[in-house]
């Protein structure tokens, strides 16, 4: 009797194995994209989308494994996020998701990387608490922050710009975040912030608080919010002149709200970003034609950081022999590179935040405009330590 | 606090508020008229600001002609609409309608973000229109002088309309009692279009006239929606005479509220319908009406 069952699970065992055999031969790895891709927003997400598209495509490839993408849209809502990251990660058993705008919904997948210990990548998320107090191993912060995108336009608006400052700031988590630190920064360069006014998300009729601020004799105004609130208050200084006797600069514009509200109500603002395509990195305007050539469109800077985090982490799959994720944090971990994105790019080890040159953009004027996205120029740059500020200075201590 | 800056603030309020007086005009005949709640108000006064970007931008037509194109192009949509959809239901209660119109919303606000995709058109002050002009105690834009002027001559010829011209009487005829203006000869069917054509025409007018200095973007209509139905409340629902008044009072007080407490900008319009609403239930001018 025992003999009968050793050789039947024997028997079994070698079918088993048969069937698994085939199977284990070709690797897999496996990048998951949570991002928007509908609603108002989905210019940001369909951009990103491409970018992995296009990193997938272009990478020299790893021996004996194949490399697949999956897409999920959590249509700008962080619950939804959050369920989509707990699908990937279980279901479709990723071994990193990337992307993901949407403060909120990057820390509820920063949760669920943290649960099934596998890797996250937040490209679009602005907030310092992915590398502050919601930090984990397991959660890379690259591209731009709301420090970054803050220190750079208050440091460097504050040199070349002029030392009085007026700020309208977008009401909720995010605009408060970027005034503290843009008014630390205007003051480091011994500039001056003479008011603020918190306005309610898509107000439509900015004008009230655009007398306000031409009351109050700025030198420069700085326009603290994103999307259709750019559009409208940037509309209201144009029409009320403000323009001819301030300067505005933007916490962050994109290239879909100059599309959206013209050239000609922007042009002469300026803005901070990691990258643009016109920066002088090599490969950036190769890749900013082929991505037009697939798209209709030039890549934003999120595209563009998306793109280098793929990039990034399938060649740290490559280094560490395989997607096994304690190997890979290694591999990232005080990592520099060189690529269109970030040259160079550094992976700060202590709170695993990427960092590189910060930009100063002008808006063209209409008349400069040549060809698709044409919109900015470079006019100035800071050095990577001083955009992004000390490793753990917001309280993450991953490795001490 | 220099008087030019508090003047100026006060044009502005009377800016704002009489684009919450062409879009509560609108509302509030309609709803006076026919008894209907128009939740695609907004949608109407999105689509009047994508035609005359489209009129301006594809067919090079100046901004004169959209004025009186987009208007005309809105009211028709507004008729196939009522004639097709919405007079199936008014023997149904009011809320049948209420939630047709709502539909009708989120499918007009969807399809022009298909067709236009969702991040908004370019849409500047026409040339003729631009810089400022000195009324003596101060400079204030010219195209802001215009929205003014625009709305006050309008406000006077739809009252002018409705009290003295025969239209007129059969539209507060039909207001009082459809069934016995239809018995004494009257085609109230078709009045009733005219009526919701009216309304969109003017709801699609403040759209054209908010185009140049507010963001055209498809959500436009649904970001003011909410205050334009404070006005009607406030005003008095059906009341034109009161949707001019509320309108006026609640850009004042958005304006006001945000030179003096800005953190109040927000709320301080719905506390103040609170207060109308507790010491005079039917608003300012309102009469007896549908939901007594």
């Amino acid at each position: 009797m025992r003999a009968k069952c050793l050789v039947v699970a024997f028997m079994l065992a070698a079918a088993l194995l048969m069937v698994g055999g085939p199977a284990v031969a070709a690797k897999v790895v496996k990048v998951g994209i949570v991002s928007v891709l509908s609603g108002p927003v989905a210019v940001i997400g369909n951009g990103e989308k491409w970018a992995a598209e296009m990193a997938v495509a272009d990478f020299e490839g790893i021996e004996g494994t194949k490399i697949e993408l999956v897409v999920r849209d959590h249509a700008y809502n962080p619950g939804v996020a959050n369920e989509k990251a707990k699908e990937l990660y279980e279901k479709e058993n990723v071994d990193v998701i990337i992307a993901c705008p949407n403060s909120a919904a990057a820390l509820a997948v920063a949760q669920q990387a943290k649960l099934h210990k596998k890797l996250f990548i937040s490209t679009s998320a602005g907030t310092t608490d992915l590398i502050g107090k919601a930090c984990n191993r397991y959660v890379f912060k690259w591209n731009y922050n709301d420090y970054m995108l803050a220190t750079t336009v208050g440091i460097l608006g504050a040199e070349k710009l002029g030392k009085r400052w007026y700020t309208i700031t977008s009401d909720y988590a995010w605009g408060h975040n970027l005034l503290k630190h843009f008014t630390e920064a205007v003051e480091s360069k011994g500039g001056k912030v003479v008011g603020n006014d918190m306005v309610a998300l898509h107000t439509s009729d900015y004008s009230p608080y655009i007398l306000k601020a031409m009351n109050a004799k700025p030198e420069v105004l700085a326009l603290l919010n994103v999307g259709k609130d750019a559009v409208n208050s940037t509309k209201a200084a144009a029409e009320y002149g403000l323009k001819k006797k301030v300067t505005i600069v933007h916490a962050l514009l994109f290239e879909p709200s100059i599309r959206g509200g013209g050239v000609a109500t922007f042009a002469g603002d300026y803005t901070a970003a990691p990258w643009n395509w016109v920066v002088d990195n090599p490969g950036a305007r190769d890749f900013a034609d082929r991505y037009l050539k697939k798209t209709g469109e030039r890549p934003h800077f999120m595209a563009a950081a998306v793109y280098s985090a793929v990039t990034q982490y399938l060649l740290a799959v490559k280094r560490a022999g395989g997607a096994d994720t304690e190997k890979v944090i290694k591999a990232l971990e005080g990592h520099t590179f060189k690529d269109m994105f970030a040259n160079p790019g550094y992976v700060r080890p202590e709170d695993h935040q990427q960092v590189g040159k910060a930009y100063l953009l002008r808006v063209k004027q209409p008349d400069q405009v040549k060809g698709t996205d044409d919109y900015f120029e470079v006019v100035g740059s800071l050095p990577a330590e001083q955009a992004f500020g000390k490793p753990g200075q917001f309280g993450c201590k991953l490795n001490k | 606090m220099e008087p030019v800056f508090l003047f100026s603030q006060f044009f502005n309020g009377l800016v704002l508020g009489c684009i919450y007086v062409l879009l509560s005009l609108g509302l509030t005949v309609v709803f006076g008229t026919l008894g209907v709640v128009n939740f695609a108000h907004g949608a109407l006064y999105m689509l009047g600001a994508y035609a005359a970007y489209t009129i301006s931008s594809k067919l090079q037509l100046n901004f004169l002609a959209c004025l009186v194109l987009c208007p005309l192009i809105v009211a028709a949509i507004g008729m196939i609409l009522e004639k097709f959809l919405i007079s199936k239901l008014y023997k149904l209660p009011h809320y049948y309608n209420l939630l047709l119109t709502f539909g009708i919303m989120f499918i007009i606000q969807d399809a022009v973000k298909i067709i236009f995709g969702p991040e908004g058109e370019p849409f500047n002050i026409p040339e003729l229109l631009q810089g400022a002009v000195n009324l003596g105690f101060m400079y204030y834009p010219k195209y802001r002088l215009f929205i003014l002027v625009v709305t006050a001559g309008l406000s006077l010829g739809l009252w002018l309309f409705i009290e003295k011209t025969r239209l007129g009487a059969i539209i507060r005829a039909g207001t009082d009692n459809a069934e016995m203006a239809d018995a004494l000869g009257t085609n109230i069917s078709w009045t009733f279009t005219l009526i919701f054509g009216l309304g969109a025409g003017l709801s699609g007018l403040a759209g054209v006239l908010a185009a140049p200095i507010q963001n055209v973007q498809p959500a436009m209509g649904m970001d003011i929606l909410v205050q334009t139905f404070v006005v009607v409340i406030i005003g008095g629902m059906g009341s034109i005479a009161g949707s001019i008044l509320a309108g006026l009072v609640i850009g004042q007080i958005l304006t006001f509220s945000i030179v003096f407490w800005p953190p109040g900008s927000t709320t301080l319009i719905y506390a103040f319908m609170a207060l109308v609403l507790v010491t005079r239930p039917r608003g300012f001018f309102g009469r007896v009406s549908f939901f007594e």
